[in-house]
């Protein structure tokens, strides 16, 4: 086993997944309409063929995250790293393997879409909230198949950190020291990490549930109706347990695997802290939503929570910093 | 003034604070994207200034929720009039200790008056006393509100006050086991009471 066969499972996670994400994007753009529909027109027609429609793209998501799990294990079979004798006086292994996480480059968005689907099938409370959640999860759909597509030129990072240890090894000169060396800190910190596998999906997973806490807010302004507020809190607490608890266990991590470096008041940090204490404000602010206007300031507070929540994940990509994708 | 409007106006007060937060770290992350213009800034004396200027921005409001938590938590062991005696106090000996030692040092003074209390609250809601008072029924509600208050002021004392602990970790994990199982608690008191009922 070795790079022929990775390449060999890279290819066909290409082909056997395009066609998933081409079905999701179809199928996710009927949902948008005739969730629109339902919106404008309330007939249950709509929402008979909408809910089956979101029953199918689930299913077709869990279909493409089963394909994604199978292309993870391949690398961990295929690619081993084995390092220097030099370097291996210096580290405590002989030689590693990728455990990739599945919420990583362009399966961040995928992995939050999948899990929103599955709250909205278990939720199924108020068709006018499913409805509602139905047009946001088209465009998340048409975002990850034109923007985040995790099945066209999959993980490319790990990609070229899988080409860059073969050519190496390949040219069998002194770069080998070096580029193993960055695999190794980028394998135990990075990728490898329990706090990567730990730290983002209980992040995304939090981030599914809020979405209907959003909704429900929505909701709540427009209908004034109680139930919506219960749907609201009932989705915000496992969405603020999963939130707090994801994002302090970032904490220990960025200590271990960034010691000295710059990310303190980093800001997708600034960002985070921004989202928590928001959240934190909703949750206080609730407790009296039904006195004087704290009913449509609680909606609103909600309403701003989700902002800053799709704002904290969009920073990785428009600010600089050390969780940024983007270069100062 | 009736305990439930005074707990209305301080979840109001709590309420704002965290949103003034919230717009702070809104200020981070656009400073730090001006900062950024020069790549190498991090590199620089130039991010020392700013962590110390970001901190200094966040502590008032720190400070002023923790005062909020300070009227909030011991309300359940004081009466109303002792109750304001005592935050004046703590206030009186913090505003003293920030003027001669500095903001941290305050800080850590108000978190660490903060800590006691609430150990004490907590001890007397576990044996189940009827020397504090609650806002909201049921044990497992009171008992997980005690956690949680207990975890973040712990938490927050160890980012403001024990950076360089060797137990910094540690306490760290404290603070957090704390503040979820307090949230647990809090949200599922139902779950829970269910769930020890089975155990027993």
């Amino acid at each position: 086993m070795g790079f022929p066969e990775y390449l060999a499972a890279r290819e066909s996670l290409a082909v056997i997944g395009q066609p998933v994400i081409t079905y999701i994007l179809i199928i996710s753009l009927l949902q948008g309409v005739l969730s629109l529909l339902y919106i404008i027109n309330r007939k249950d027609e709509y929402y008979n063929y909408l809910i089956k429609f979101i029953y199918i793209n689930t299913g077709l998501y869990v279909l493409g995250f089963i394909f994604l799990i199978w292309f993870h294990i391949q690398i961990y079979n295929t690619v081993l790293i084995e390092y220097p004798a030099v370097l291996r006086q210096m580290i405590p292994v002989d030689s590693s393997r990728f455990i990739i996480p599945l919420w990583i480059e362009s399966e961040k968005l995928y992995f939050w879409a999948m899990a929103a689907f599955i709250f909205v099938l278990v939720m199924q409370r108020r068709k006018d909230i499913i409805a509602f959640i139905g047009v946001i999860l088209s465009i998340f759909s048409g975002l990850i198949f034109f923007l985040s597509n995790p099945f066209k030129e999959p993980l490319p990072v790990v990609h070229s950190e899988i080409t860059m240890w073969y050519s190496a090894l390949g040219r069998g000169d002194g770069t080998i020291f070096q580029v193993a060396g960055t695999l190794y800190g980028r394998i135990t910190y990075y990728y490898n990490s329990i706090y990567m596998w730990t730290h983002p999906p209980m992040l995304f997973i939090a981030y599914a549930s809020l979405i209907i806490t959003f909704a429900a807010c929505v909701y709540m302004l427009i209908r004034r109706d109680k139930l919506y507020d219960e749907i609201a809190y009932r989705y915000a607490k496992p969405g603020y347990i999963l939130l707090t608890a994801g994002m302090l266990i970032g904490y220990p991590w960025a200590i271990e695997a960034w010691k000295d470096s710059a990310w303190w008041w980093d800001p997708k940090i600034s960002g985070s802290i921004m989202m928590w204490v928001l959240y934190s404000a909703y949750l206080h602010a609730r407790i009296y939503a039904n006195r004087d206007k704290m009913w449509s300031a609680t909606a609103y507070l909600g309403i701003i929570c989700f902002a800053s929540l799709v704002l904290t994940y969009l920073l990785t990509y428009i600010v600089p910093g050390i969780h940024s994708v983007v270069q100062p | 003034m009736k305990l439930k409007n005074y707990d209305y106006y301080l979840i109001i007060l709590t309420t704002l604070i965290l949103f003034a937060i919230g717009l702070v770290s809104v200020y981070g992350i656009i400073y730090y994207n001006y900062l950024s213009v020069d790549p190498q800034w991090t590199q620089t004396a130039l991010y020392g200034k700013y962590i110390d200027e970001m901190n200094s921005y966040i502590y008032p409001f720190l400070l002023l929720l923790l005062i909020s938590l300070g009227l909030c938590i011991p309300k359940r062991l004081f009466e109303q009039d002792i109750l304001v005696k005592f935050t004046a106090a703590v206030l009186g000996v913090t505003v003293v200790l920030i003027f001669l030692k500095g903001i941290e040092a305050g800080l850590g003074f108000i978190l660490a008056v903060m800590i006691t209390v609430q150990t004490a609250v907590l001890i007397l809601t576990f044996k189940k006393s009827q020397a504090i008072r609650f806002e909201k029924e049921g044990y497992i509600i009171r008992l997980g509100s005690s956690l949680l208050h207990l975890g973040v002021v712990i938490l927050v004392f160890n980012f403001v006050s024990l950076r360089d602990n060797p137990f910094h970790i540690l306490i760290f994990w404290t603070g957090t086991i704390l503040v979820v199982a307090g949230n647990i608690f809090s949200f599922y008191p139902g779950r829970i009471t269910s769930l020890l009922v089975l155990i027993k």
